[in-house]
C-alpha cells in the first residue's frame, strides 16, 4: 500500500498520458504522488529527458545504470521496476541477474563496465569522486556529454530511489532477489557520508566537465532564475554542456520549489539544507544558508541549522519535519511508513508530508550532481561548516564521536571570543579592547547609515553604551563584529527615525529601480590617480559616497572602505549574497557616473 | 558574439573576479570589439580601485580615542 492517499486525475494529465505511451502503464511510483499533480509533472519531465529521449550513450547502458544503482541501494520497487524494463529491451533473465549481483564483468564491454563503476561510485560515495575519475571515462573512449549524461542519469536514480523509499509505492512486477548487500557501515546506505582525504579534497577542483557560455537572453531558463533568485547559481552554469537535460531540470525544480501550496518556501529550504549538511555538501549547504538569508531567515538561524537544526530557533513541528527528511535522505534503509503518522500528528497535512518526501529526493538529487560535476562553489559556507564536517553529521563516519548536541557557538572560533566572555563577565577593560578594536567599522557602518560624519561620531557612543548594556545577551551565534553592526544599525535607526526623514536602509531584496546604464562613455586617464592628491581624491570618494542611496551607501562602505567579503556584508546587513551584489554593483556604477568628470582623459579637471 | 546586454548581465561578477573560464572568454571576446563596453569596464575598475585605496572615513585615534574613553568614564560611574 503507497503510503499516501490517492487522487483520481484527469485522463488526460498530460504525463501520464506519456508514460502509458512510452511504457504502456503508469508507474505506481508516479501514482504514489496524486496529491500534488505538479512533483508528477517534475517527475516526468526528468524522466523524459534523460531516461526515455535518445542522449549521448543508449538506451540500454542508461537502464542498466539505474538497475545497478537501484540494486546497489537495496531499493526492491526500482530493481523489479528497471528490472522489467531490461526485460523488455531483449535482456534475458540470466543478464538481469548478472546485474543485480554486481558481477557483470564478463557480458560488458570495458568501457561500459568503468561508466557502471564510476555510476555506482557516485551514487554510494559521491565525495569520493574527483577529476581523475572524469579523467579515467575519457581515457575509456567516454567524450564530456556522455560523462555529463551518465552523472546526471545517476543522480536521477538517486531521485528515485529515495523517493520510492519515502512514498512506499507498491511494486507493480515480481520482486527480485538482491544480492546481501556488504556495506562499510551496517544499516547505512547514504552515498555521501564519508570524507575524502585531504590530498583527495585537493584534486577535487571543479568543474569536472566544460560548460560553455549560456546567455540568460538566449536561454529562458536563466532569465526565470535570475529574476526569482536574483542570480544564476553556478549549479546551473555549470550544466550548460547539455541544454536540454539543464532545461528540464530547471523546469522540474521549480514546479517542486517555487510554490506554497503544501510547504512553505522557507520549509522547503530548511530541508534542502538539512539533507545537504548531513550528506556533507559544502557547495549546497552554502547555497541553501544564503536562500534562507533571501526569504529572511536570520543567518545564525540558517548557520544554525547546517550544523544542528535540533538546536536551531525553529518550531518543533519544523525540526520533526527536518528530523524526517535527514532520514529518509541519509537511511532510507531506517525510514518505515511508521514516520509518516508522527508527522501528521504534529499538524502536518498529507500533501506537505508528499513535498517534504520529494524536496528531500532533490535534494539529493542535486548533492549528486554537485559532486559528480564538481561544481564550484557561489559562496563562502557557513563559518565553522568546512573544519567541523566531519562531526557534524551523524551519519558521518566521524573520527571525532559526536557528543550531544552541536551548537553554532562552539565551532565559530572568533577571535574575539575570550574578550566577550570577560566583558560578559563584567570586566570592563575587556570591553573597552573590544570597542576600540572595532571601533573604526563601527564609525563607518554608522556613517553609512545616518549619511553624516559628524552624527556618526555623535552616535558612537549610544552604539557603545547599547552594546555594553546587551552584551549579556549576546549568545555568540555571530562573530562578534557582526553583532556589533546590527547593534549600530538599531541604533543608527532610532536616530533616522527622530529626524522622521528615514531613508530605506533595506528595502526589498532584488530592487531593480533606477537606471543602471551608464551615461558617461569618455574613457578614463591611464593613471587617474595621478591627476590629483590623495587628500582631494579621498574628498572626492568621500563627498560621492555621501550621496549614494543609503542602501547602496552601506554596501560600498563595508566591502570596499571596510574591505569586508561579499559573503562578510552579507551577514552584516542580513541580506544574501546575490542582493548585496546587486547594490555594490549599483552603488559602484554610481559612483563611476560621480568621479567620470574628474578622471575622464583630455577634460579640464574640476576641482573636486 | 555576445550582445552588450549579456555582456552587462555578467559585469558584476566579472568586476569580481568570479566567472568561469568560459564566460570570461565570451566577455574579452565582447571587449576587444565594443569601445563603450570597454570603456564601461576600464573606467569601473578604476573606480573600484581608487575607492578601496582612497582610505575614505577613517577616524582618526584622536577622534576615536576620546569617544572611547567617555563611553568607559560613563560606565565606569554607572557602577560607581
Amino acid at each position: 500500500m503507497s503510503i499516501f492517499r490517492k487522487v483520481q486525475l484527469n485522463d488526460e494529465f498530460a504525463p501520464f498520458a506519456a508514460f502509458r505511451e512510452s511504457l504502456g502503464f503508469v508507474p505506481n511510483l508516479l501514482q504514489a504522488q496524486t496529491l500534488l499533480p505538479r512533483v508528477i509533472e517534475a517527475q516526468a519531465m526528468l524522466e523524459s529527458a534523460v531516461r526515455l529521449r535518445e542522449g549521448s550513450i543508449s538506451r540500454l547502458q542508461k537502464e542498466r545504470i539505474l538497475l545497478s544503482v537501484a540494486a546497489d541501494r537495496q531499493d526492491n520497487y526500482c530493481v523489479s521496476m528497471d528490472s522489467k524494463i531490461l526485460s523488455s529491451l531483449g535482456l534475458s533473465d540470466a543478464q538481469i541477474d548478472d546485474l543485480l549481483a554486481g558481477n557483470s564483468n564478463a557480458a560488458l564491454p570495458a568501457a561500459e563496465l568503468a561508466c557502471l563503476q564510476f555510476c555506482l561510485n557516485l551514487s554510494r560515495n559521491a565525495p569520493s569522486v574527483s577529476s581523475q575519475d572524469i579523467d579515467a571515462l575519457r581515457a575509456c573512449g567516454f567524450g564530456d556529454e556522455s560523462i555529463f549524461e551518465a552523472v546526471f542519469l545517476t543522480a536521477f536514480a538517486v531521485y528515485r530511489c529515495t523517493l520510492s523509499a519515502g512514498l512506499g509505492a507498491d511494486l507493480e512486477f515480481e520482486p527480485r532477489m538482491l544480492a546481501p548487500k556488504i556495506m562499510d557501515q551496517p544499516g547505512r546506505v547514504a552515498p555521501h557520508g564519508s570524507l575524502p582525504h585531504a590530498h583527495e579534497a585537493a584534486q577535487r577542483k571543479g568543474p569536472y566537465l566544460p560548460a560553455p557560455y549560456l546567455s540568460p537572453i538566449a536561454f529562458t531558463p536563466f532569465a526565470i532564475v535570475e529574476k526569482s533568485h536574483g542570480f544564476i547559481p553556478n549549479f546551473f552554469r555549470s550544466q550548460t554542456l547539455r541544454p536540454d537535460l539543464l532545461e528540464a531540470e530547471m523546469e522540474a525544480v521549480g514546479r517542486i520549489l517555487l510554490p506554497e501550496d503544501a510547504l512553505t518556501r522557507v520549509q522547503k529550504e530548511c530541508i534542502l539544507l538539512a539533507v545537504s549538511a548531513a550528506n556533507l555538501n559544502s557547495y549546497c549547504v552554502a547555497m541553501h544558508c544564503n536562500l534562507l538569508r533571501g526569504l529572511g531567515l536570520p543567518s545564525e538561524e540558517g548557520d544554525q541549522v547546517a550544523v544542528d537544526h535540533h538546536e536551531s530557533k525553529l518550531p518543533e513541528s519544523d525540526k520533526a519535519l527536518l528530523d524526517f527528511a535527514v532520514k529518509l535522505g541519509t537511511r532510507p534503509s531506517e525510514f518505515s511508513r511508521e514516520d509518516v503518522p508522527k508527522l501528521k500528528a504534529l499538524g502536518f497535512t498529507e500533501e506537505q508530508i508528499l513535498e517534504g518526501v520529494v524536496v528531500t529526493a532533490l535534494n539529493n538529487f542535486a548533492n549528486t550532481l554537485q559532486m559528480g560535476l564538481g561544481i564550484e562553489p557561489d559562496f563562502a559556507p557557513p563559518p565553522g561548516f568546512e573544519e567541523n564536517k566531519v562531526h557534524l553529521s551523524g551519519a558521518a563516519p566521524a573520527p571525532m564521536q559526536r557528543e550531544g548536541a552541536v551548537h553554532l557557538v562552539d565551532i565559530l572560533q572568533d577571535t574575539d571570543a575570550e574578550l566577550v566572555a570577560q566583558a560578559q563577565a563584567g570586566q570592563l577593560e575587556a570591553f573597552e579592547e573590544l570597542v576600540r578594536k572595532h571601533s573604526q567599522l563601527i564609525y563607518r557602518a554608522l556613517v553609512a547609515m545616518l549619511g553624516n560624519p559628524a552624527d556618526a561620531q555623535d552616535a558612537m557612543q549610544d552604539a557603545f553604551l547599547s552594546a555594553f548594556k546587551h552584551i549579556g545577551g549576546f549568545q555568540g551565534r555571530s562573530k562578534f563584529s557582526t553583532w556589533l553592526v546590527s547593534i549600530s544599525r538599531n541604533t543608527a535607526l532610532q536616530r533616522l527615525r527622530a529626524r522622521k526623514n528615514v531613508e530605506s536602509l533595506d528595502e526589498g531584496e532584488y530592487d531593480e529601480e533606477g537606471d543602471l546604464r551608464p551615461h558617461q562613455l569618455r574613457a578614463w586617464d591611464d593613471n587617474p590617480e595621478q591627476c590629483c592628491s590623495k587628500s582631494e581624491i579621498r574628498q572626492l570618494v568621500e563627498k560621492g559616497i555621501l550621496q549614494l542611496p543609503a542602501k547602496y551607501r552601506v554596501v560600498v562602505m563595508l566591502r570596499d572602505i571596510e574591505q569586508l567579503s561579499t559573503d562578510e556584508v552579507a551577514r552584516q546587513l542580513e541580506l544574501s549574497v546575490p542582493a548585496v551584489k546587486v547594490r555594490l554593483l549599483r552603488g559602484r556604477l554610481m559612483l563611476r557616473e560621480w568621479l567620470s568628470p574628474h578622471f575622464a582623459a583630455n577634460l579640464r579637471r574640476t576641482a573636486p | 558574439m555576445i550582445t552588450c546586454e549579456e555582456f552587462f548581465a555578467e559585469f558584476a561578477d566579472y568586476l569580481e573576479n568570479q566567472v568561469s573560464p568560459e564566460v570570461r572568454k565570451e566577455l574579452e571576446l565582447h571587449l576587444a570589439e565594443c569601445r563603450a563596453c570597454h570603456v564601461l569596464y576600464d573606467s569601473s575598475c578604476k573606480t573600484v580601485k581608487i575607492v578601496t585605496e582612497s582610505r575614505s572615513f577613517e577616524l582618526p585615534q584622536d577622534v576615536t580615542g576620546p569617544i572611547v574613553d567617555r563611553v568607559i568614564e560613563k560606565l565606569r560611574t554607572e557602577r560607581g
